[in-house]
């Protein structure tokens, strides 16, 4: 059986695993933006807080999703529980990283000029901060979702979703029929998501970015 | 609040201080300053004089540490701060328009914030694009990233006249320009200002623009201490001290005379004379010693007489006699 043939004799299981595959990426994504962005929101002027929730993000980050993915377990089982909160863990650096980062960065005259022009703190934020970090915000959202595609397929190992049971699977029975196809087959489909999540970003990219930041003098 | 009248109101700082913890002295040291209302003062002074930090503590982006603050005889301090804001006209130098929004959108912020209706707000835009000569149409829906510099700050004052404040903080609005545009700029805004009459207080580093701007001009040195406090022509013809005649540089006397204009010398005879250089009745003073010397005369036609070189001595309260020495010593 040649690789064509394979994927057309599976393609139930594969585009199911796909799909899982691309819904606990997206779901832990989702999570960690809400949480991530607002933790970069309570800790871009606070530098405790701000050093604080970086380390924690990035030592997050240092342990091998294996190592992790096994340690949660005992807590939250096999299967959707383990992988969903270890990939919402390792989203967190480059979201809240990049929230901090375009907050801090911004022009301090737009800043001042709105604070004295009588904006509250909290208006100040939802109307022209976060608006004019908003691209910055995204682009770390976007490197936290193709980190996670990758890390979503080491799940296999506590019987997670996705397509790293077709490579598992393949690579423990190396030598036999069809065990080449199977690895193939979820590489290539991790390559397919991946190009298909950036896109996705490349649009909510363009269609969020406030006009007034993508005009050219 | 004290915008009910959208003409000036007057400004009393009483022994304004700020201390900045850690801080070994005072960034500004009991100042007391009365702005009269419907007048343009310009704080002058070296950087780190705490010109600004006066200046801002009026709207409360910084809070005073003693002393209190009056707009219009009502208690800054007592006022929500947000609010207040909104009722103080505020330009800085690096204007900080927001990018992400249309002109339009930045010049209706504060109307915005106090409720006016769209409709209202929109007029508005409109009226002060035109008020700063920038063509309504052509600007109000393009975003700040597509002006010039000077465009900018032309919005930056549009912006901050928006809801017709009685009363407005400019810290250096024309600095970030070259020279032709910040001239035309300060030119545009003299006249913007004999109409408006706003109380206005006015940050500079720069001299030259404060004798220009200023109806009065205080000179600060360190701490925010007043130097001197008087109208341009007293400071210029009576320096109180070395520290100001430092500011003022070498050519005091051709700075008066630019403050003054050719109509309000009295000029003698008829401009009969035919061969005099012209200069019309609103040159001032310099421009038309500028033209005396440039042709050689010791005299120049205007429109309403002849203007004698004795006569731009008298003006400036020198003798005719002292002539030469006026002469030699400002070559």
């Amino acid at each position: 059986m040649n690789f064509s043939e394979y994927v057309l004799s599976r393609w139930d299981t594969l585009s199911l695993a796909a799909t899982e595959h691309a819904v606990v990426v997206g779901i832990a994504i989702a999570i960690a933006t809400v949480f991530g962005v607002g933790i970069g929101l309570l800790a871009y002027d606070a530098p405790k807080v701000r050093s604080t929730s970086v380390a924690i993000s990035a030592g997050i980050l240092t342990v091998p999703s294996l190592a992790l993915l096994t340690l949660l377990i005992p807590i939250f089982g096999l299967g959707w529980g383990s992988t969903l909160v270890s990939l919402t863990a390792y989203a967190f650096l480059p979201i809240i990283r990049n929230t901090v980062t375009g907050l801090r960065g911004l022009d301090a005259a737009t800043v001042e000029a709105g604070r004295g022009m009588g904006l509250s703190r909290v208006r100040l934020l939802l109307r022209v901060q976060l608006p004019l970090a908003w691209p910055l915000i995204l682009t770390g959202v976007r490197i936290s979702a193709q980190m996670l595609i990758g890390i979503a397929a080491i799940a296999a190992v506590v019987d997670g979703p996705g397509l790293g049971t077709q490579i598992f699977e393949g690579l423990s029975r190396l030598g036999s029929v069809n065990s080449l196809n199977a690895t193939l087959a979820g590489t290539l489909g991790i390559v397919v998501i991946a190009i298909l999540f950036d896109l996705f970003f490349f649009a909510v990219r363009y269609i969020t970015t406030p006009r007034g930041l993508r005009v050219r003098p | 609040m004290f915008d009910r009248d959208t003409e000036g109101v007057r400004i009393e700082l009483r022994s304004l201080t700020k201390h900045y913890p850690g801080q070994p002295a005072p960034a500004v040291d009991n100042v007391t300053l009365d702005i009269p209302a419907g007048e343009l003062v310009v704080f002058v002074g070296p950087s780190g004089c705490g010109k600004t930090t006066t200046m801002k503590m009026i709207n409360r982006l910084v809070e005073p540490t003693s002393g209190e603050i009056l707009i219009g005889g009502q208690d800054v301090l007592s006022l929500d701060p947000d609010q207040l804001r909104r009722h103080i006209g505020y330009a800085i130098q690096q204007v900080g328009l927001f990018p992400h929004q249309t002109i339009a959108q930045n010049i209706g912020l504060v109307p915005n914030l106090l409720g006016w209706p769209a409709d209202r707000i929109s007029a508005r835009v409109d009226e002060l694009l035109s008020l700063v000569n920038l063509e309504p149409s052509a600007f109000r829906d393009r975003y700040p990233r597509q002006l010039s510099g000077g465009q900018q700050q032309r919005v930056g004052v549009a912006r901050a006249l928006a809801a017709d404040p009685p009363v407005m903080l400019m810290d250096e609005p024309f600095g970030a320009t070259d020279p032709i545009t910040r001239e035309h700029l300060q030119n545009e805004f003299v006249k913007l200002q004999k109409q408006l009459r706003k109380t206005i207080i006015f940050v500079t580093h720069d001299f030259e623009e404060a004798i220009k701007l200023g109806d009065r001009i205080a000179v600060l040195r360190e701490g925010s201490h007043i130097a001197q406090y008087d109208t341009p022509a007293a400071i210029l013809a009576d320096p109180a001290d070395e520290y100001v005649a430092s500011f003022i540089g070498q050519d005091a006397t051709l700075k008066r005379l630019a403050l003054m204009r050719v109509s309000e010398v009295s000029a003698t005879g008829s401009p009969a004379g035919s061969g005099l250089p012209q200069v019309s009745a609103d040159a001032s003073l310099r421009e038309a010693l500028d033209i005396m010397i440039a042709h050689g005369a010791d005299r120049c036609a205007t429109p309403s007489g002849v203007l004698t070189y004795a006569a731009l001595c008298e003006a400036v309260g020198t003798r005719a006699g002292e002539q030469e020495d006026v002469v030699s010593s400002e070559r």
